[in-house]
């Protein structure tokens, strides 16, 4: 059986080594150029004593680069329809499941094989992806401090993985269910970005609770190392949150949201406020119980980030798989 | 060895067919007493008939007495058909050809032979009166 | 000859290579095929015929396994046809497109085959193909129709099956590809000596005549005839005589199909006792009037009243 896939699979399997080969190619050139701009950036700014500021003054990477990282996104839905999809779809439209089913082995074993191989293949192919783009942001993670960010945080560390396994179990479900490749590449590739945006979007952020700092509305603050931010604003005694709005405010409060004691102080004109006066209302703010907060996932989260989701992706995969076990084993060939 | 011909459309059921094409060979001399039949593999590849059928055929020559299968080696000729003895074939034929010749002079043509023949075939054949030689 | 075959050596039953009972498959909306009662014995090459939609691929599927009935029974060598390797190691199924993977070399099936099976004779097959002169090295894609057919078959035979189901193996083949494919079938009977159980499916009644000795006739999703073709040919006769009332004739035989013009009837009856109406003259049938004379009698609904079809 193993040998079937394998004889299967042989070619696309050299193309996918070839696709891989020309995106490490582009990777590793310009990654290099990157690390070696993000030393010498490094190195005259340790001469000149202006590190602090150096996310201010250098610009890491070529469009090139970042556009084949952001290229990685997709990466795992080529697999889904490439390889996923026509695993039974392609034998039901070739005919050659009455072939394959009528052989001296079970229909699970066939499909657990099949899928399985591939499952494998998915997920190395993720991590040789995953693997390159990781050594790839490594100087701007530490100069923009944004792994966590979506996006970002999307193309490095282990998820690319969860979510190729995941593309390809899609795949393989939807041939499975439509038995058609073209309707199962469609379901593919829409199943895999909404997927995807539910979690990145909606999912994430909760995956653990979120820590809530509060601050001195007076003075800025960012959570410490690349956190991932989910909201800043300021709340008042009673716990009401402001991040701003249209019309006129004072740091995202609403200037009819001001107690009557601070408006005073911008009262005369709200359209020109001076920072003497803004500073005014701040402190008359703060005295009324007003404070700066900042919800976010603290940075030492990262890797648990990653971990829950791969595992979230590998869950659904594995869901995926036993549906369309399900579906080869009762349905008619 | 003789190669049989199976003719699917012919009517004759296909074991009779080689039964037939066997007795054929044996009273023209294509096959002697001794001589070996071909194997039902052999048959079977080379016609494409269903090997119960030259099984078949085969008991039906045993049963009469013609062949004999002897085990592990293949089926052998063990006599000819019982019959007139030689030279009456060519006898009656030279009788059936002057008797043809007459007829086509009384006007009939072939299909009329051939109906006529047919007829007296199936209305005397098996009372004899036809003669001796063709029952 | 006009005596039915009656009498019959006792012996101990055939096994049955195939038994169905109520075997019944519908679709959402059709009927493919409904509550088909009927037995192979073991060792028979054994004809599927009927008109397209007849439920011929349906029953062949469900007896490979790869449909499951809807209700009714299947059994094939004494088992339930099911996706299980010590079912599936016994049967051989080939499907009407003859599907291969086309990229693939004949070669290669073989070898796939080797890893799909616990019981394989690449070998043969390979001797099987070099002998008919097909490269084994060519991607199949690229054969033509009739050695893509030898290399289905000869892939089906390496199997060892001991149920052979062939659907349509020779509709798309032209008449020389077709006899080469029937020589290797039954060459391939020939050669395991009764223990191959063959069930095909087709149109051709020239070949069935030569390579089938055991018939099943389906018509609109019902079986409408079986048996051994010998026995089935002696118990029909076709009865030619004035257009009369046929009852007393029903009464000892079944009347199967009839046709009438304004002064004749043509019977075809399946014969119950001896035939003693003079007024009938009797003949016997040949292979393709049995089959016209069954397919027209279900083909034509006017003639309910005359077709009381006796059980297969």
């Amino acid at each position: 059986m193993s040998w079937l896939v394998w004889r299967q699979y042989r070619a696309q399997g050299a193309i996918a080594l070839a696709l891989l080969a020309g995106f490490g190619a582009v990777l590793i050139v310009t990654g290099a150029q990157m690390a070696s701009q993000w030393h010498s950036g490094l190195a005259s700014c340790a001469a000149s004593g202006t590190c602090a500021k150096l996310a201010q003054t250098l610009s890491l990477g070529s469009p090139l680069g970042r556009d084949f990282v952001l290229l990685s996104n997709l990466v795992p839905a080529l697999l889904g329809f490439l390889w996923g999809a026509p695993l039974v779809a392609g034998e039901v439209e070739a005919g050659t499941r009455a072939y394959a089913w009528t052989q001296g082995i079970s229909r699970t074993r066939w499909l657990l094989v099949k899928a399985g191989w591939l499952l494998l293949a998915a997920a190395a192919w993720g991590g040789a992806v995953t693997a390159l783009t990781t050594w790839w942001y490594g100087p701007r993670n530490a100069l923009y401090a944004s792994a966590f960010q979506p996006n970002t945080f999307d193309t490095q560390g282990i998820v690319t993985v969860g979510y190729s396994v995941f593309a390809l179990a899609l795949g393989v479900a939807a041939g499975a269910l439509t038995r058609r490749t073209l309707p199962a590449i469609a379901i593919t590739i829409g199943g895999f970005i909404g997927m995807r945006l539910l979690i990145s979007e909606v999912v994430r952020q909760h995956y653990l609770t979120a820590v809530t700092a509060f601050y001195n509305p007076l003075q800025a603050f960012a959570p410490p190392g690349p956190a991932w931010t989910l909201q800043q604003g300021v709340m008042d005694k009673y716990g009401q949150v402001f991040t701003g709005g249209n019309g006129p405010e004072v740091n995202g409060v609403p200037f009819s949201a001001l107690p009557a004691n601070c408006q005073k102080f911008i009262m005369i004109d709200p359209g020109t406020m001076t920072k003497t006066s803004l500073h005014a209302a701040v402190t008359c703010m703060q005295a009324s119980g007003f404070r700066g907060f900042v919800t976010y996932q603290p940075a030492s989260r990262w890797w648990a980030f990653q971990g829950i989701e791969t595992g979230i992706f590998l869950a659904l995969a594995a869901a995926l798989i036993a549906a369309a076990l399900v579906v080869v084993r009762r349905r008619d060939a | 060895m003789i190669g049989f011909r199976v003719d699917g459309r012919s009517g004759v059921p296909p074991y009779l067919q080689i039964v037939q094409q066997v007795r054929q060979a044996l009273r023209m001399g294509v096959l002697g007493v001794g001589d070996q039949l071909p194997t039902v593999r052999e048959v079977v590849a080379a016609v494409a008939v269903n090997p119960n059928t030259v099984l078949k055929a085969y008991r039906d020559l045993e049963r009469e007495g013609l062949v004999e299968a002897r085990a592990g080696q293949g089926t052998f000729v063990l006599a000819r058909p019982a019959g007139p003895p030689p030279g009456t074939h060519s006898r009656l034929g030279r009788s059936l050809a002057r008797w043809v010749h007459e007829a086509r002079s009384a006007g009939l043509d072939d299909e009329s032979i051939e109906s006529l023949l047919r007829v007296t075939l199936q209305a005397g054949g098996s009372t004899g009166f036809l003669g001796e030689g063709i029952a | 000859m006009s005596e039915p075959h009656r009498v019959k050596v006792v012996a101990a039953p055939p096994a049955l290579a195939i038994e169905t009972s109520g075997l019944t498959k519908r679709y959402r909306r059709v009927t493919a095929l409904s509550e088909c009662s009927m037995v192979v014995p073991e060792g028979r090459i054994c004809a599927l015929i009927g008109p397209n939609g007849a439920g011929k691929t349906t029953l062949l599927r469900m007896l490979a396994g790869l449909a499951a009935p809807t209700a009714g029974t299947a059994s094939v060598l004494g088992g339930t046809p099911r996706q299980d390797p010590a079912f599936l190691a016994d049967i051989g199924f080939l499907a009407q497109e003859m599907p291969l993977y086309r990229r693939m070399s004949a070669a290669d099936h073989i070898k796939i085959g080797a890893h799909l099976n616990s019981r394989w004779d690449g070998e043969s097959a390979r001797a099987r193909l070099l002998g008919l002169d097909i490269p084994l090295g060519r991607a199949v894609g690229t054969l033509s129709g009739g050695q893509r057919a030898q290399v289905a078959l000869a892939l089906t035979l390496a199997k060892k099956p001991r149920v052979l189901l062939l659907d349509e193996p020779v509709a798309a083949l032209d008449p020389l590809a077709r006899r080469h494919f029937l020589g290797t079938l039954t060459s391939a009977v020939a050669e395991t000596d009764g223990a191959l159980t063959v069930v095909l499916s087709s149109h051709l009644i020239a070949d069935i005549e030569r390579v089938c000795d055991y018939l099943i006739l389906l018509t609109r999703s019902q079986v409408q005839l079986a048996g051994d073709i010998e026995d089935l040919l002696a118990e029909h006769k076709v009865l030619i005589g004035p257009k009369k009332d046929t009852g007393a004739l029903a009464a000892t035989h079944t009347v199967v199909h009839t046709t009438t013009t304004a002064r004749q009837s043509t019977l075809l009856v399946r014969v119950g006792g001896p035939l003693i109406d003079p007024a009938y003259e009797a003949a016997d049938i040949s292979l393709e009037e049995l089959v016209l004379g069954y397919m027209g009698a279900s083909a034509a609904p006017a003639y309910a009243g005359l077709t009381t079809v006796a059980e297969g």
